[in-house]
């Protein structure tokens, strides 16, 4: 063994070490998904104040759901797929908690093809109401980013004309922060369980 | 190696850290799961590796000396580029240019630099053991990559991610066989070996240059 | 090719020290794998009573145990022969010897502590779906010692292959190849001992590599369990690193049977084409013949099950019969003086013989979708392990530390090891052809003949092994015997 050896093992350990673990937030996280849950959970994020437009044509801010507990899903009206899953799920969720202190929206991250003509339609399909269950596009582009960014949502194409997104709804607590993330296919109790007011 | 060869080696380092730095190839390698892991990092380790041999001559006594056997300078490539396997950088990589920027310095300079660097001190052995353990972690990230049934990077589709599996197990198997193929065969003529001839065996076996195992 | 003179090795370990420390982990683990069996075998003829839980622990242990010991004692047969002939690190042999004990350690921890009871083959999902009976910590613990164990394999059987390429040139020539296609004079070939440890080595080492994979594929399953996994490609990986790593093995302690006979006999083995291809062939046919373990898995696809059988019938046989034929033609009429060491091996060769034929039964799908899961299937595995492997690898031990013991000891102790041994195997094997299941705690009054029968076979071969191991350690305590060691 030579001069310098023990020294230099142990800076290397130590870098290494505490580089993975910085990265994997303390070995809890090694996916985006699991680090967001975790940086939500112990710090909820004040949402930025958007204007969206909703499936009437009326145009609203996020601030207005101050004092409610507001659950988000992220979608495109053409999307095959999971976006009739979530759609579902928030039509359950409306069937279990019709008195809550509770509203929903759904964001369309592709106001490109989603008029207010194709929101309307996809709300039809769930049976959503304004303004109790919203299907909305942001005012601009910048307010949609905004919004991607704040919530850690990452859409891109799937190759084939549309879409690859998740299919978490997240939940929005009455002070107006994003303060948790339910998974699909929750049960009701799950999601009511997500939505009880965390810490002021 | 001369220095007119080292020139031209640091020269081909730099050009080719740049060009894979620069957006059309950087984009195109980045766009997909399979690329980005079996292309890019491995093309970022190699470059470290390049200014390993340029550096050699001037590589500082005291990191020669620490280096035993070449233990700390392996362990750092190895915690270097498991650190860009997770899913969790791969994403950040993509969505945010310092972070990308990053993987481009910290691959070359802390992965293959001290790889190329220690190489060499390693003994005949440990080599055979790293590569037996490379081709064995290939196949287990690539198990992973297969088996997830939900995506794990959010930039990447689940069919790149299946793919960007089947190609690290199958990287595992071609590189798993080209080491049993070049054992197998050996030394052209298998005849009683001068011991000059050993060295030139324990470089076969460990894939890589010079030291031949201390006997205890 | 040189026979190197390699003495007490420079500053280091005593490899003489070296190998009686494996031989002397070998008798105490293996005595109390064989108290575990046996112990087994009490239960299920209701002589004593445990747990159902406990019984499913204690065959976890002794599964585990007995695939371990019967490695690296296999391992310290092979690297005491093959130096003869390459230069070994002995630093890297003890090196595995305490990443055994570590090893083992953890996974007693996990048994005896955790309550781990997912069987040697850990077959996933059940480590991590125990109902309860165990945490994850504990499945953790077992599968990180096996881990551990592979960890000193690898090192061992790298180290072997680097000698054997230093001297061969290359693992082709280390096997013979060029001989056994008749490429090459049979006389410049490999001795016995190189051509077997190159196989085992290569075989070995393909195996814990894929056992790593899936090893630590379950242990990221184990905690993060967003990630998952194919059950029957999992299936498949643990039967193939399983497969590989027991029937190696036997592998390594035949080595014994081609130095220990001739020394007795003062015939040198004959090495000729035959036995350079027995031993080609079976690296390629140890390595490819794992689905035979699929058999009743009908989702494998087809031609892999009919390979299995096809190569399972024939994949033991080269090597066996060039061995079995080798040590026939090496005794007769060469008047062997028969010691306990020559004794033992040679019912080892026997032994093995004999164990292959009900192996190749159950190798057969349509026998196989009978028999698999009866007693049948440790009946023929006993049989070729104890009375195969463990037979040889106790005559090693009588010929490293035979010469200054007791005298009576040794012939004592092999008589009752082969008696017990043969009626331990045929209740075993009784009871599958009457269709006892294998692997079931409660046996039902029906059985209970069998069973009482094994008890007399385990007992037997207890006392047997007790004396031989016994007569081991009597030698250790006298300098050591100059038995070529150095």
């Amino acid at each position: 063994m030579k001069r310098g050896f023990i020294p230099l093992l142990g800076l290397v350990l130590l870098i290494g070490v505490s580089a993975l673990a910085r990265a994997t937030d303390g070995f809890q996280a090694v996916t985006s998904d699991g680090a967001r849950q975790l940086s939500v959970a112990r710090h909820p994020r004040s949402i930025p104040d958007v204007r969206l437009i909703d499936q009437n044509g009326h145009s609203f801010s996020l601030a207005d759901y101050r004092g409610k507990t507001l659950l988000v899903d992220f979608i495109y009206t053409r999307c095959p797929t999971l976006c009739g899953v979530l759609g579902n799920d928030f039509h359950r969720v409306l069937a279990a908690m019709p008195n809550k202190q509770l509203d929903l929206l759904s964001v369309s991250f592709d106001p490109a093809n989603d008029d207010h003509e194709a929101l309307k339609l996809y709300g039809d399909r769930f049976g959503a109401t304004a303004p109790r269950w919203r299907i909305a596009v942001a005012a601009d582009r910048r307010g949609l980013d905004a919004l991607l960014r704040t919530f850690g949502v990452v859409v891109i194409p799937d190759g084939i004309g549309g879409f690859v997104h998740d299919g978490f709804i997240y939940v929005v607590d009455q002070h107006g922060r994003f303060a948790n993330i339910i998974e699909p296919n929750a049960s009701a109790q799950m999601i009511e369980a997500a939505m009880r007011p965390a810490k002021p | 190696m001369r220095r007119i060869a080292r020139y031209k080696l640091l020269l081909a380092a730099c050009v080719a850290w740049a060009c894979l730095w620069l957006p059309p190839l950087r984009s195109m390698l980045e766009s997909d799961m399979t690329l980005h892991m079996t292309v890019q990092l491995p093309l970022l380790t190699a470059i470290g590796v390049m200014l390993a041999m340029v550096l050699r001559p001037h590589e500082p006594c005291w990191f020669a000396d620490a280096d035993w056997l070449g233990i700390p300078g392996v362990l750092l490539a190895i915690f270097t580029t498991s650190l860009w396997m997770l899913p969790r950088m791969l994403d950040l990589a993509l969505g945010n240019v310092s972070i990308d920027l990053l993987k481009f310095a910290s691959l070359p300079l802390l992965a293959g630099l001290p790889l190329g660097l220690s190489w060499p001190r390693v003994p005949a052995l440990g080599r055979a053991f790293l590569w037996a353990n490379l081709i064995s972690m290939l196949a287990t990230m690539g198990g992973l990559y297969l088996g997830a049934p939900q995506r794990l990077c959010a930039y990447y589709r689940l069919d790149q991610q299946s793919a960007a599996g089947t190609a690290l197990v199958a990287i595992a198997i071609v590189l798993g066989l080209a080491w049993f193929i070049v054992l197998f065969i050996g030394a052209p003529s298998p005849a009683k070996p001068r011991s000059a001839d050993k060295s030139r065996i324990n470089e076969r076996f460990g894939w890589g240059a010079s030291h031949t195992f201390p006997r205890s | 090719m040189t026979t190197q003179a390699i003495g007490t090795s420079r500053g280091g370990i005593d490899a003489g020290i070296a190998v009686r420390a494996y031989l002397a982990v070998t008798g105490i683990v293996l005595l109390l794998m064989m108290l575990f069996g046996f112990t087994m075998r009490l239960a299920q003829a209701q002589w004593i009573n445990i747990e159902p839980n406990t019984f499913y622990m204690i065959l976890t242990m002794h599964g585990s145990g007995m695939v371990g010991i019967t490695g690296l004692s296999g391992a310290a047969v092979m690297w005491y022969f093959v130096r003869r002939h390459v230069p070994v690190s002995t630093g890297v042999f003890v090196a595995n010897l305490v990443f055994f004990l570590v090893g083992a350690l953890l996974i007693l921890g996990s048994g005896f502590i955790g309550g781990f009871a997912g069987a040697w083959t850990f077959l996933y999902p059940l480590p991590e779906h125990s109902g309860g009976l165990w945490s994850a910590n504990a499945a953790a613990f077992y599968m990180l010692g096996l881990l551990v164990i592979g960890v000193g394999f690898l090192l061992l059987h790298l180290d072997v292959l680097r000698g054997i390429i230093s001297v061969y040139g290359g693992l082709g020539a280390g096997l013979g190849a060029k001989q056994a296609f008749g490429l090459a004079p049979e006389k410049d070939g490999p001795p016995p001992a190189v051509a077997a440890a190159t196989m085992a080595s290569i075989s070995n080492i393909v195996g814990i590599v894929i056992g790593a994979v899936v090893l630590v594929l379950m242990l990221v399953t184990l905690y993060v369990p967003s990630f998952t996994f194919n059950t029957l490609l999992a299936k498949n990986l643990i039967y193939y690193f399983g497969h590989t790593f027991i029937n190696v093995t036997i592998y390594m302690a035949v080595i014994a049977v081609y130095e220990i006979l001739p020394m007795h006999t003062h015939r040198a083995w004959k090495t000729n084409r035959a036995f350079y291809l027995a031993w080609v062939l079976s690296t390629l046919m140890v390595l490819t013949v794992y689905p035979h373990h699929l058999l009743m898995d009908f989702a494998m696809p087809t031609w892999m099950l009919i390979a299995g059988q096809i190569i399972s019938w024939v994949s033991g046989l080269p090597v066996l019969l060039v061995t079995a034929f080798g040590a026939l033609t090496n005794v007769y009429r060469s008047g062997i003086k028969w010691s306990v060491a020559a004794g033992l091996v040679f019912i080892g060769v026997a032994g093995w013989a004999i164990g292959v034929i009900p192996a190749i039964a159950d190798g057969t799908v349509i026998v196989n979708s009978v028999m698999h899961n009866t007693q049948w299937v440790p009946g023929h595995f006993h049989t070729y392990l104890l009375l195969g492997m463990v037979a040889m690898m106790l005559g090693f031990m009588a010929y490293i530390g035979g010469g200054r013991a007791p005298s009576r000891l040794g012939p004592a102790g092999l008589w009752t090891f082969l008696i017990g041994g043969a009626i331990f195997v045929l209740a075993f094997l009784a009871g599958g052809a009457a269709s006892v299941p294998r692997r079931y705690a409660v046996h039902l009054p029906g059985w209970l003949p069998y069973d009482r029968v094994g008890v007399i076979g385990a007992g037997l071969v207890v006392i047997g092994t007790s004396l031989l191991v016994t007569r081991f350690f009597l030698a250790l305590r006298s300098p050591m015997s100059g038995d070529g060691i150095r």
